[in-house]
């Protein structure tokens, strides 16, 4: 079966995911959208899904819009949420895991959402943070993405501004800190997949098989170790590609990556149908 | 309270009770139940000085900024996600410094909110601290838990002057009818000093109460009926978002030229909003409501 990065990426996503978590994604992340629909379809089915912007438990959207405060997002849900109720839940430390993304990372997973450059005067003002800068010190785990890791902009040595709280900031360590979440677990990019060592770094893990060791470094502005058995990301099911094309039939997803990822195609080996 | 029996206004009455330089809490999200009617209406009147607050907003801020009526943001996000991206008039306004950005976070205008509606000095949380957020804003401090001694970020109410909310429907007496999400517009009418309401339809007490009431109108001082209201974005179960327009305005936002082209063309109409409606079509806007017809036609409107 022929796939593309995009769906291996969703995929990778998902398989952060643990059965029987209580998993959230903000909004504008149409990756961890679809990825959160295909790990409760798969290998999560008993996670608890809470809907970015609608804060709907369990929908089951008739496809997933380009807005996340749609109203198909909580067609089918066991119950909404309010508002104040999702961020109660949150700040209390209920919440297993959440998606994050930034517009620059740095080596401990702080990120940035909110200016690059001078802030007073920002050369690009980003978004803004929704509630990350509160929920990143609470949540129990947190899985970080980005699909701009190539541009060489995203992976950085220093944010310019700490939006959202990583392992430890110029202020301290998460304990230092008081904060009760554990912190980034994984971070995914277009290239490859780095875990966290005990001093809170990212280290890398696993690449995508058309991508070198080489590359990567040089489109991260921090230093990184390399597992001693790095390996390739684990290819997606047949399972799993079909379930990604089921849901997100407007192929948002594909709105996060520049146009050139789109085109790298990939295929099973012969003989074998699951990558399990 | 406003205990007055009847709240109708036109829309003009009703946004003129935005004062220059208010406090103002914009209600919905995104791209769902955002006050249009208003946001247009404060245009087409002129007003400047605004400071809003709220979590995540689109094109309502960003057309507020473009037409030079917003000083101080202190929004949680201002955007339009991963479909089109950063906010044009917000990024611009931002780089050139005619805005003063006060960027907060959806738990901690919440809980502000939640202090104001309390009748408390300060609330706690026990994020922010590390990050650079407490830059942007000085009159955050620490608290020293007496129970724990855990030290924890101090944060004050926020009791906007007015906070300015679109619900699908509502009665003469303010009380209006929601659908989730909700947002923050619940804790915006408690902890506001008014809320000045539009409605797509008005209708009998009778009727509001059965479908369910969600903003009391004690709370409510003005309510006006506008079709419509919240268009180019969505409120449910009325209509969906109009992708096209949104769209169209992001494009047109890109520079002060096209962003004046776009106020001339589809906010300051002779007619108000009944000469906006007109220009959007009565074509567009039944395909909107047309949502629930089937999958297929709901889907369509994000193609």
């Amino acid at each position: 079966m022929m796939y593309t990065l995009d769906e291996w990426f969703v995929v990778t996503l998902a398989r952060t995911i643990r059965d029987k978590e209580a998993v959230f994604h903000g909004f504008g992340s149409p990756c961890a959208q679809v990825a959160m629909h295909v790990a409760k379809r798969t290998h999560a089915r008993d996670m608890l899904l809470i809907e970015g912007a609608m804060y709907a438990l369990n929908p089951n959207p008739p496809f997933i819009p380009p807005t996340g405060n749609d109203a198909s997002l909580k067609r089918g849900a066991a119950y909404s949420m309010r508002f104040e109720e999702f961020f109660d839940v949150a700040i209390r430390g209920d919440i297993d895991r959440m998606f994050l993304s930034g517009g620059q990372i740095d080596a401990f997973g702080n990120t940035n959402v909110t200016a690059i450059g001078r802030l007073e005067r920002p050369k690009v003002k980003l978004g803004g943070g929704g509630g990350g800068c509160n929920i990143s010190a609470t949540i129990k785990r947190l899985t970080l993405w980005t699909t701009r890791h190539r541009s060489g902009r995203t992976l950085v040595d220093a944010c310019d501004f700490i939006t959202d709280i990583g392992h430890r900031t110029p202020a301290g360590t998460r304990a230092e800190l008081g904060y009760t979440g554990g912190g980034p677990q994984w971070l995914v990019t277009e290239l490859g997949v780095f875990d966290y060592e005990a001093d809170g770094r990212a280290r890398l893990i696993q690449v995508f098989p058309d991508v070198t060791v080489d590359l990567i470094r040089s489109v991260t502005g921090f230093e990184f170790n390399v597992v001693d058995d790095l390996r390739t990301v684990p290819p997606p099911s047949d399972v799993e590609l079909a379930v990604v094309r089921s849901i997100d039939l407007l192929g948002v997803r594909r709105g996060e990556f520049d146009p050139g990822e789109l085109v790298r195609t990939f295929e099973h080996a012969h003989g074998t149908t699951c990558g399990c | 309270m406003f205990l007055e029996p009847d709240k109708r206004v036109d829309l003009a009455t009703a946004a003129g009770h935005v004062q220059d330089g208010a406090v103002v809490a914009l209600g919905g999200g995104l791209s769902a139940r955002l006050p249009m009617a208003l946001v247009r209406e404060m245009i087409r009147q002129g007003r400047s000085g605004l400071h809003v607050v709220g979590s995540a907003h689109g094109i309502d801020v960003d057309m507020l900024i473009g037409a030079n009526a917003i000083a101080i943001c202190e929004e949680s996000y201002v955007g339009f996600e991963q479909d089109f991206g950063l906010a044009p008039a917000y990024r611009r306004a931002a780089s050139s410094g005619t805005i003063t950005l006060r960027e907060s976070c959806c738990v901690t205008i919440l809980t502000q909110l939640r202090a104001a509606e309390m009748g408390l000095p300060f609330l706690p949380v026990r994020g922010i601290k590390g990050t650079d957020i407490p830059r942007l804003h000085p009159e955050y401090s620490e608290t020293t838990c007496p129970f724990t001694g855990e030290v924890l970020v101090a944060v004050p109410p926020l009791s906007p002057d007015v906070a300015l909310l679109h619900a699908p429907m509502g009665d003469m007496h303010g009380n209006l009818h929601l659908e989730q999400p909700y947002v923050l517009d619940e804790r915006f009418a408690g902890a506001s000093q008014a809320v000045v309401a539009t409605v797509d339809r008005l209708v009998s007490a009778d009727r509001l109460a059965d479908v369910g009431v969600t903003i009391p109108g004690y709370l409510v001082q003005a309510v006006a009926e506008v079709p419509y209201g919240a268009h180019p974005a969505s409120c449910y179960p009325g209509y969906s978002y109009d992708r096209e327009h949104i769209g169209a305005y992001v494009k047109a936002a890109g520079s002060d030229e096209t962003m004046d082209e776009y106020l001339r063309e589809w906010v300051h109409l002779p007619d108000g909003e009944n000469g906006y409606r007109d220009r959007v079509g009565e074509a567009s806007l039944a395909r909107l409501a047309g949502w629930s017809e089937s999958v297929d036609a709901w889907k369509g409107l994000f193609a």
